[in-house]
């Protein structure tokens, strides 16, 4: 009965849940459960665990879909001394604070990869205000349409300011400038179709002569900056609207006719867009050229898969995922709902459900800083202070949040391990962050990350007399209730030694959180 | 008065035998008054450095074009260091904020290699327009000219950077104790580094690599053999495998280390507070204990993000030429300190240059071939290497209408002379730049 789930219609899936589903006679087991709650939310708990299995898969998912929507604060963009706000430990350490109390778990895990993909930092774009801002684009459209989030990143300031949306004037003769192809370029290679042509199954298409076919060429490029043209800032309150408003990051971006080029481009795909056209429709054009690109599909299923489920996804996964993402059963493409149950429900991520399922070695994602501090603070009951500074420890690890360093990430999506094994986060992974993440757990077992940020760790002290009740917990709350043998035998030695109760949880919980194992979400 | 670079130049040479005393006996190959070491130090300007404002030719041809096209982005007499004359006798200027660069350049430190990039073989605007010869894949591209950069694999990707390559032939002849990665970065993971039989090692400038909070007591101990033991298992999972595997080397790596590091004095040198200047000061200091590490051959990468000025590019540069300049000076100052001068180049490496048409928003477009500076007491420096573009739109050296410069220098002959001048002999050359070879020459002449 397990595989039931695998092969519901996505279709059904969208529809309102049946009866039958609900009185499943298979319950899912802990394992099953909680590895599905490490893809899909910020870590398993012993409450989310009994809450999906009481409710199963589906209506686990429907209920995330429908959940209430966190939120960061706003921020002044002045500061006390009367200077831009750039201060943005309040932001970061309430998005934390979200990882642990916000309900719409699985909403803020789609929204963090989608920031990971469309990404705009605060390394250039500095005032603390916009980052809130930004990331309710992202969150408020994680369940609605690609295109949707193509539209409304596209017209958000903060992008604008970031990649010279905003401002992007016509040649100019005169002066002997060009529009500018920042964002064209960006636009094109990271957020929607990337630099080669794909494959539904997200294999690189070749052409005759076994050379990668492109997306597209300089001239295009050029062209789609020719398109870009003739945005600018919202009008601040008070302000007098310009051809070029000055940076405003609330509301979206406004179109200025006198500073866009209206001759013919070729884009995308060669796809001609006819001279005469406003800002706004020239920006529609593209948009619709780019939703034709049948790369568009298994560009971001791929990366989204890689984000929730596994660095080394198969062909076949890809295709599938890619599939819903063209089509979602009604004839709708770019559809996130329906993208999101195919990632999930997947047969390839739900196998390893089954404990005795043949074990896919390449299987999984490492945990990103930004990911294991969460993990960590949900597993050992973290609680975070008015004053917190979570927000350091990911950096310490290399992932500053709303920080990274440029547009392509805090880790490529082609990055691979030193054996070749595909594994983006291992980007972040040397020698340097390896040990800050172990004084990171020595730092919260035996001392304090910060007096504003505690944790609890009586579930583990409290049976710390018996090994095997220890090894057992820290098993069903951070390892799917699935400890390989190896860890819990060096777990046992370490809690053996130890000379208390709270000793034994402390030498264990360290032995199994700095694990090879638990840094891979498997 | 002595200036201060002339006052530690000469301390360095009256010293330099004292100099040396910390670190006990000199390596067995050693010759002459110098211990046999040789580092390459990479400064990676990440986001793709205009270097068309870095260094000019002032000759009133280029320098009245350059004018004339750069628009809002010209630099003027009042933004450039005075007119130096290079060996050849061509005048040029350096970005006003480089002056302590250009200051070498003057002493003869600091050379230029111009209009350097990413080629399969030599390229016309001709054979480029045409496509009738192989051209370096996604042109233009951050990440792909970034990776080509530190592979100098035009043709696509690899699994190994040039260095990372270089450091698997110094492993076979001996130089370095086995105990310790010739490759090190203070700029975290770069493909530079990775090597087919060697990996690199990275540090966070003034923080140790050693595991915190054990002690010598026995439940200590368990905790500590434990976590061990488990790095040498397999779990089944290869990510798993792949994480352990870097912890493994952090460990082996922090011994070695922390033993060398605790017993060095500090350095004299002062490095500024930055970034770039914190992470030259770390290399400086393993520098400094590489008798200790048994190190006779490194290869460091540090970097400096920043440089992708698709507007805004005046005011980006004055915030970050000051930054980079007196960290690169401070470098070189610790190295006179440690009487290593003559035993360490520094060398940069950027994405790509930027058009030289300037774009909406005071900024310009990803290019191509760029200006690069490499620094060492090895150096014959005060001259420029290679040849400088025709500043034409469209022109000869153009391959669009923007000013995207087509390299008249490889990557592969830029590395290749800083190789050989390391210790890379001609035959293991072509291991390391495969592409070397369709250039016919090998060798820059800016080493040695």
């Amino acid at each position: 009965m397990k595989h039931l789930l695998w092969h519901l219609g996505i279709a059904s899936a969208l529809m309102a849940i049946p009866a039958w589903s609900q009185s499943s006679p298979a319950p899912m087991s802990d394992r099953a459960a909680a590895r599905l709650l490490d893809q899909a939310t910020w870590g398993p708990t012993p409450a989310s665990i009994q809450q999906l299995q009481s409710v199963g898969i589906n209506a686990w998912l429907q209920a995330q879909f429908a959940a209430p929507v966190s939120d960061l604060p706003d921020q002044p963009s002045m500061n006390a001394a009367g200077k831009t706000n750039t201060a943005l430990g309040p932001v970061q350490s309430a998005f934390f604070q979200n990882t642990l109390s916000g309900q719409d778990q699985l909403r803020q895990r789609v929204a963090f990869a989608l920031s990971e993909i469309w990404v705009e930092s605060a390394v250039t774009v500095h005032p603390a205000y916009a980052q809130p801002v930004y990331w309710r684009v992202l969150r408020d459209n994680a369940f609605g349409n690609y295109r949707d989030i193509m539209k409304a990143v596209t017209l958000s300031p903060a992008m604008g300011e970031f990649l010279n949306l905003a401002n992007n004037n016509k040649a100019n003769a005169k002066k002997g400038t060009a529009a500018n192809e920042n964002y064209a370029r960006e636009f094109q290679q990271l957020f929607t179709i990337g630099l080669v042509q794909l494959n539904p199954d997200g294999t690189v298409m070749l052409d005759a002569n076994g050379n990668p076919v492109p997306t597209y060429n300089q001239a295009e490029i050029t062209d789609t900056a020719r398109v870009l043209t003739g945005w600018t800032y919202p009008v601040a309150p008070g302000a007098t609207q310009k051809n070029n408003n000055p940076a405003y990051f609330i509301g979206q971006m406004i179109p200025v006719e006198a500073e866009h080029d209206t001759t013919a481009k070729t884009v995308i795909g060669g796809v001609q867009i006819p001279a005469g056209q406003t800002t706004s429709q020239d920006l529609d054009s593209l948009l619709d050229a780019l939703m034709q690109q049948s790369t568009m599909a298994p560009f971001v299923s791929a990366q989204l898969i890689q984000h929730l489920v596994t660095s080394n996804p198969s062909p076949q996964y890809i295709q599938r995922v890619s599939s819903v993402f063209t089509n979602d059963g009604t004839g709708a493409s770019g559809n996130m709902q329906a993208v999101i149950i195919a990632i999930l429900t997947d047969p390839e991520a739900r196998a390893a459900d089954d404990p005795n399922a043949t074990p896919n070695a390449n299987f999984g994602h490492m945990r990103e800083p930004v990911l294991f501090m969460a993990n960590v603070l949900r597993g050992l009951n973290g609680t975070l202070g008015a004053s917190s500074a979570i927000q350091n420890q990911t950096n310490q690890m290399g992932q500053n949040l709303f920080s990274a360093p440029s547009v392509f990430s805090y880790f490529s999506p082609q990055y691979r391990t030193e054996k070749g094994l595909p594994g983006p986060e291992f980007q972040l992974y040397s020698t340097a962050t390896a040990a800050a993440r172990a004084d990171i757990v020595n730092s919260i077992l035996y001392g304090t990350l910060d007096k504003s940020t505690q944790f609890d760790l009586s579930p583990f002290t409290s049976v710390g007399a018996s090994i095997s009740a220890l090894v057992d917990t820290i098993s069903y709350t951070f390892f799917y209730h699935g400890m390989s043998n190896s860890l819990q035998q060096a777990v046992t030695s370490a809690a053996a030694a130890a000379s208390s109760p709270q000793k034994a949880a402390q030498a264990a919980l360290y032995v199994a959180l700095t694990s090879g194992e638990y840094q891979i979400v498997h | 008065m002595f200036s201060r670079r002339g006052f530690v130049r000469l301390g360095a040479a009256t010293v330099g035998s004292l100099a040396l005393r910390p670190f006990g006996l000199l390596p067995a190959l050693a010759q002459g008054s110098g211990p046999d070491y040789r580092a390459l130090v990479c400064i990676f300007l990440y986001g793709g450095n205009d270097s068309n404002n870095t260094v000019l030719p002032m000759d009133d041809a280029s320098f009245s074009a350059y004018t004339s096209i750069r628009g809002q982005l010209a630099l003027t007499s009042a933004d450039l260091t005075a007119t130096l004359t290079t060996a050849s006798g061509n005048p040029v200027a350096f970005h006003a904020k480089l002056a302590e660069l250009a200051s070498l350049f003057s002493s003869k430190e600091l050379a230029v290699v111009a209009n350097v990039g990413s080629l399969v073989q030599p390229l016309t605007r001709a054979l480029y327009q045409a496509q009738q010869a192989p051209v370096p894949v996604n042109l233009f591209s951050h990440s792909d000219q970034q990776l080509q950069w530190q592979t100098s694999i035009a043709q696509g990707s690899s699994a190994t950077g040039w260095a990372g390559r270089a450091a698997d032939y110094i492993a076979t002849q001996g130089y370095n104790s086995p105990a310790f990665p010739s490759f090190l970065s203070v700029a975290g993971n770069s493909l530079m580094g990775a090597g087919a039989q060697t990996q690199p090692v990275e540090m966070t400038p003034g923080q140790s690599l050693q595991l915190k909070g054990f002690n010598s007591s026995a439940q200590s101990q368990a905790r500590w053999d434990a976590l061990n033991n488990l790095l040498t298992l397999d779990s089944g999972i290869a990510l798993a495998q792949a994480a352990n595997d870097t912890v493994a080397s952090t460990i082996s790596d922090a011994t070695a280390l922390g033993g060398a590091l605790s017993k060095a004095a500090a350095l004299k040198t002062v490095f500024p507070k930055t970034s770039i200047g914190e992470q030259l000061q770390q290399v400086a200091q393993i520098i400094q204990v590489q008798a200790t590490l048994g190190m006779r051959r490194q290869i460091f990468f540090c970097s400096l993000g920043g440089f992708d000025t698709h507007t805004n590019e005046l005011n980006t540069h004055n915030s970050l030429y000051p930054q980079l300049s007196p960290a690169i000076a401070a470098f070189y100052d610790a190295t006179e300190e440690l009487g290593m001068a003559q035993n360490v180049t520094t060398f940069t490496e950027s994405d790509f240059s930027r058009t030289l048409q300037p774009t909406s928003g005071d900024g310009s477009d990803h290019a191509w071939g760029s200006h690069h500076l490499v620094l060492g007491g090895a150096v014959q420096g005060g001259q420029v290497y290679g040849k400088f573009p025709t500043f034409a739109l469209g022109g000869s050296d153009d391959a669009d209408t923007r000013g995207r410069w087509i390299p008249t220098t490889s990557i592969d002959q830029y590395g290749a002379t800083l190789c050989s001048w390391f210790g890379i002999p001609q035959s293991a050359l072509a291991t390391v730049f495969p592409n070397l070879a369709n250039f016919s020459a090998g060798q820059l002449g800016f080493l040695g």
